[in-house]
């Protein structure tokens, strides 16, 4: 009844970001990738069905070959900030109706863009997206992930379930819990590779990952509920001062929360600590245990591992551990260093360019939907979406609509969070958070 | 012809590493134009019928020296960064010429002596306020006033000097100054110079006037009947400066308790930042000004210490009441800021009082003021950096900047603090060890704590010492040699040490 809408998507760039941002996209949409390096083109197109062109994304003539003039959206997400502002720019002489999303770590930029001064829509930096995800997760110690939307009025958040979680959960069916925070809503219980929404009888078990949606108060409620005794974390440690390592420190500062920054370069310890009046500024490698011990490391609540190299922060986190430390947090560069890293008992992982790509695919998605989380690598997604007034669902109470593979956690009517139950009914115009499979988010878009 | 080489040329002279004949073509311009000052006590001289001719002999014989070191100058390349110390450095013993000329011309028999007229000239243009005189009002008027514009000139020269010029040398810190200055930066250092001078000339000038104003109406209006015109110029000439002479004997005592709060106000003023000054009068912006790290500790420094001081007479029995806490108020201000005026005689105070005394001499005024010592934002700093000292005593990897109204200074800068304190106190030791060792040769027999009182007060451009070098007294006693001794110590006080002590390394003249 309501095609889904044909976008077709230039994708400047075929690193990371780019093949993250393809993964999420392809198939929905119509997709042109540009790349200089065809060892990274050729994966792709055998993977996926997208169009790649060879060719330097910040040439102009190259992007008219290419067809940029008849794009609908335009992805510039080199690692090289110069580079998408060019390809962005010409991007918007070609195609002046495209929208243009650059990625960049310049905070200059990024200022210019906020003044209305830099002539791209939208302007995406892994530095503040990743300081973002994890300011957030620190927040909530016992989530694996969460993400905010309406407003700050709605909070999703991903727990997962282990032998230490309280007893009183596991091993029962949902109902006999009892305890359910209130405004809130478990939406799926994730289990290896099966998705269940819970009902009644579902049973908890060690393993499982849950997804609660509700008031950020509710979800987060939801982590003492599932292991009581985790406080507010008020004093971090974060390992490496490289420009992720100082955008982390600077928002936990900015929220409040007390930082000590290590960075073994002199001269860039020095600059951080100059920047950064309210944070302690340690000129170490935090390798070091004497060091460790002395500065009494283990003593914080949680650490945040913002090395360059995700070898270094492995070691690093598991001597702190050692230390310790029990909340340890790393940013990964290799994707292949998640399972890593959850093996050796880290336990939030960050993929800058993940979260990147999750907000740049956000930009792809249909003009009501206005925000995006990914979950378990994007094989779910959590949309914030407007319904439509002629949406066959408007109308039906919750229990009624047919389920396909999507759960409504929540309603924001009137410009305020409402957390349904199953009678509650869909009305035109409600801002819905859906959690729902990947695949299934062109689907929800169209119904909806 | 023989194998090898030949010597064609023979090796070239060594040559000097600084300009001399283009620095003393400066230092000639300057002395040419200060010696145009003398006109106005020879127009004064005619007014009140006193001889003129000394100041119209010194100013020509200046004007002459002043004309053939330009001359001496003319077609040597423009001089740089290392002749500016050789610069300062002569242009003061210059001035201090000038000004000593007038003193031996008149055969004046207080100072007939070339080293006791170069002493009180010294004293003058290092605005010290330290005298030899013994009977001050033997003085023709127009030659006491001649006194008391050495002072006020000299404080013209030290805003130029702290504000505009030690910051382009380097001297202490530079970076504390060089944000701190108001207008547009300029890149020409004579441009520099001169748009600073004018901006804050002009401040300095409007406030000496609103004071002489303030002062001459107490004197019109009877509130204080010792308070004529001629005295409200001559003390707003010296306070400005924070220089400290006084053509009354006694020195500020005789006025009334009005007057002597009105020369408070301005005093505090003097030993203030004038870059901030200017902010707050001229720019109005207080909030900025009333932020500044630096002021608040100045002012809190002399509130402590004038209650503290208030309390110590009150309780000791030596002042009462309102007195307690003006004597005490002014004498703490005058010894910090490095004026030097004495409401009463201080000497007979008790060892606490000249502790007190003796102490601030030692803190001195703000950073851009025209108080001397080592000045209030060095000790912040230098606090700052103990702080840090033993912070990372504790935890060794801790990086901590050190701050100053919120932007970093960098280690450079304090790295010359630390070394400017530390030669501050070494010539303080010095001095105070030449002084003492003199007395038991040829000089007046002098207690330990007096040549230390001594020496700060010189070093720190204050003017009175203890014992006989007291507020009410005189330095004559004092043998030539020591007096020759406090003269150089003026002089490097005054300069902030390092440019003159620059001069006496070998790498300075070396290429």
């Amino acid at each position: 009844m309501y095609p889904a809408p044909a976008v077709k998507i230039f994708v400047i760039g075929a690193g990371q970001v780019g093949s993250t941002i393809v993964e999420a996209l392809h198939g929905e949409h119509n997709l042109t990738v540009i790349d200089l390096d065809p060892g990274r083109l050729t994966p792709l197109a055998y993977r996926y069905d997208v169009a790649t062109v060879e060719a330097n994304g910040a040439s102009r003539r190259a992007l008219a070959d290419a067809g940029v003039r008849d794009a609908d959206l335009v992805i510039a997400c080199t690692s090289r900030d110069e580079a998408n502002l060019v390809a962005a720019t010409f991007a918007r002489i070609e195609a002046p109706r495209a929208t243009t999303v650059i990625r960049t770590s310049n905070v200059e930029y990024i200022e210019l863009w906020r003044e209305g001064r830099l002539d791209v829509d939208f302007v995406v930096s892994s530095e503040i997206e990743t300081a973002n995800a994890i300011t957030r997760v620190i927040r909530v110690p016992a989530a694996v992930q969460t993400d905010i939307f309406a407003e700050g009025q709605v909070q999703m958040v991903e727990y997962e379930v282990t032998e230490l979680t309280n007893p009183d959960v596991l091993g029962k069916p949902l109902r006999e819990c009892g305890l359910v925070p209130r405004d809130s809503r478990l939406v799926a219980i994730i289990r290896g590779d099966l998705m269940i929404i819970p009902r009644g009888d579902t049973v908890i078990t060690s393993g499982d990952r849950l997804v609660v949606v509700g008031s950020p108060e509710a979800a987060q409620a939801w982590g003492d509920l599932l292991s009581p005794g985790e406080g507010v974390v008020e004093d971090v440690v974060v390992f490496g001062g490289g420009q992720v390592g100082v955008a982390i420190a600077r928002q936990l500062l900015e929220q409040h929360i007390g930082v000590r920054l290590i960075e073994p370069d002199r001269e860039r310890a020095r600059r951080i600590a100059e920047d950064l009046p309210d944070a302690r500024v340690y000129q170490a490698t935090g390798l070091d245990p004497d060091f460790l011990e002395r500065e009494r490391i283990g003593q914080a609540q949680a650490a945040v591992f913002a090395m360059r190299e995700d070898a270094k922060n492995h070691y690093a986190a598991t001597l702190a551990r050692v230390h310790g430390i029990d909340f340890t947090i790393a940013i990964i560069h290799d994707p292949i260093a998640r399972e890593v890293y959850e093996h050796s008992g880290v336990d939030v992982t960050v993929n800058p360019r993940q979260v990147t790509a999750e907000e740049i695919v956000r930009f792809a998605h249909d003009p009501r939907t206005q925000q995006v989380a990914m979950i378990e690598d994007d094989r779910f997604e959590v949309l914030d979406i407007t319904t439509s007034p002629t949406s066959e669902y408007v109308g039906l109470m919750l229990r009624e609509m047919p389920i396909r593979g999507a759960v409504i956690g929540a309603i924001v009517r009137d410009g305020k969070a409402v957390f349904p139950h199953s009678d509650d009914v869909l009305q035109a115009g409600d801002r819905v958070i859906v959690f729902t499979e990947s695949s299934r988010v062109a689907d929800v878009e169209r119904v909806l | 012809m023989t194998a090898g080489t030949t010597r064609r040329h023979p090796p070239r002279p060594r040559r000097l590493g600084v300009e001399l004949r283009g620095a003393f073509g400066l230092i000639g311009t300057l002395t040419k134009v200060l010696s145009f000052a003398v006109l106005f006590p020879t127009a004064l001289a005619i007014g009140y019928s006193e001889p003129f001719w000394p100041f119209l002999a010194a100013g020509a014989i200046m004007v002459l020296v002043g004309l053939g070191l330009e001359r001496m100058g003319r077609g040597a390349p423009p001089i740089g960064f290392r002749e500016g110390f050789f610069v300062v450095a002569v242009t003061w013993l210059a001035a201090a010429t000038l000004g000593a000329l007038p003193y031996l011309i008149s055969g004046e028999p207080q100072l007939d002596r070339p080293v006791d007229a170069y002493f009180e000239a010294m004293s003058g243009f290092t605005t010290t306020g330290a005298s030899v005189l013994t009977d001050i009002p033997a003085l023709d008027h127009s030659m006491l006033m001649w006194r008391q514009f050495t002072q006020w000139l000299g404080g013209m020269g030290i805003i130029v000097l702290v504000l505009a010029v030690l910051p382009r040398l380097r001297v202490g810190g530079r970076q504390l100054l060089e944000s701190e200055m108001p207008g547009p930066e300029v890149d020409d250092l004579a441009d520099r110079i001169r748009s600073t001078a004018q901006r804050l000339w002009l401040l300095y000038v409007a406030l000496t006037a609103v004071q002489a104003l303030i002062l001459a109406i107490f004197g019109w209006t009877g509130i204080d009947d010792r308070m004529t015109p001629f005295n409200a110029v001559a003390h707003a000439f010296t306070t400005l400066p924070t220089g400290g002479f006084s053509p009354e004997a006694r020195s500020v005592e005789s006025f009334a308790a009005a007057s002597q709060w009105v020369i408070v106000i301005f005093m505090t003023l003097a030993g203030m930042n004038f870059a901030l000054l200017y902010r707050l009068f001229v720019r109005r912006k207080a909030r900025a000004a009333s932020r500044d790290e630096e002021a608040r500790l100045y002012l809190t420094i002399l509130a402590l210490m004038s209650v503290l001081l208030a309390v110590e007479l009150w309780q000791k029995g030596f002042q009462h009441g309102e007195a307690a806490f003006r004597h005490g108020t002014f004498q703490v201000v005058s010894m910090m800021t490095t004026t030097g005026y004495a409401s009463t005689d201080f000497i007979i105070w008790p060892a606490f009082a000249l502790m007190i005394l003796v102490g601030v001499m030692l803190v001195g005024g703000s950073a851009g003021s025209t108080g001397g010592a080592i000045k209030v934002v060095r000790h912040l700093l230098i606090g700052k950096v103990l702080r840090r000292e033993l912070r990372q005593t504790l935890h060794p990897e801790v990086v901590i900047p050190i701050r100053l109204n919120g932007a970093v200074v960098d280690e450079r800068t304090l790295r010359a603090i630390a070394a400017f304190v530390l030669l501050y106190i070494g010539l303080f030791a010095a001095g105070a060890g030449l002084i003492a060792l003199d007395s038991a040769f040829e000089g007046p027999p002098i207690s330990a704590f007096d040549a230390i009182a001594a020496t700060a007060t010189t070093l720190g451009n204050v003017g009175p010492g203890l014992g006989f070098a007291g507020p009410m007294g005189s330095f004559e006693p004092f043998s030539d040699f020591s007096t020759i001794v406090m003269i150089a110590l003026m002089w490097l006080g005054r300069l902030e040490i390092v440019p003159v002590i620059v001069l006496l390394t070998r790498g300075y003249w070396r290429v």
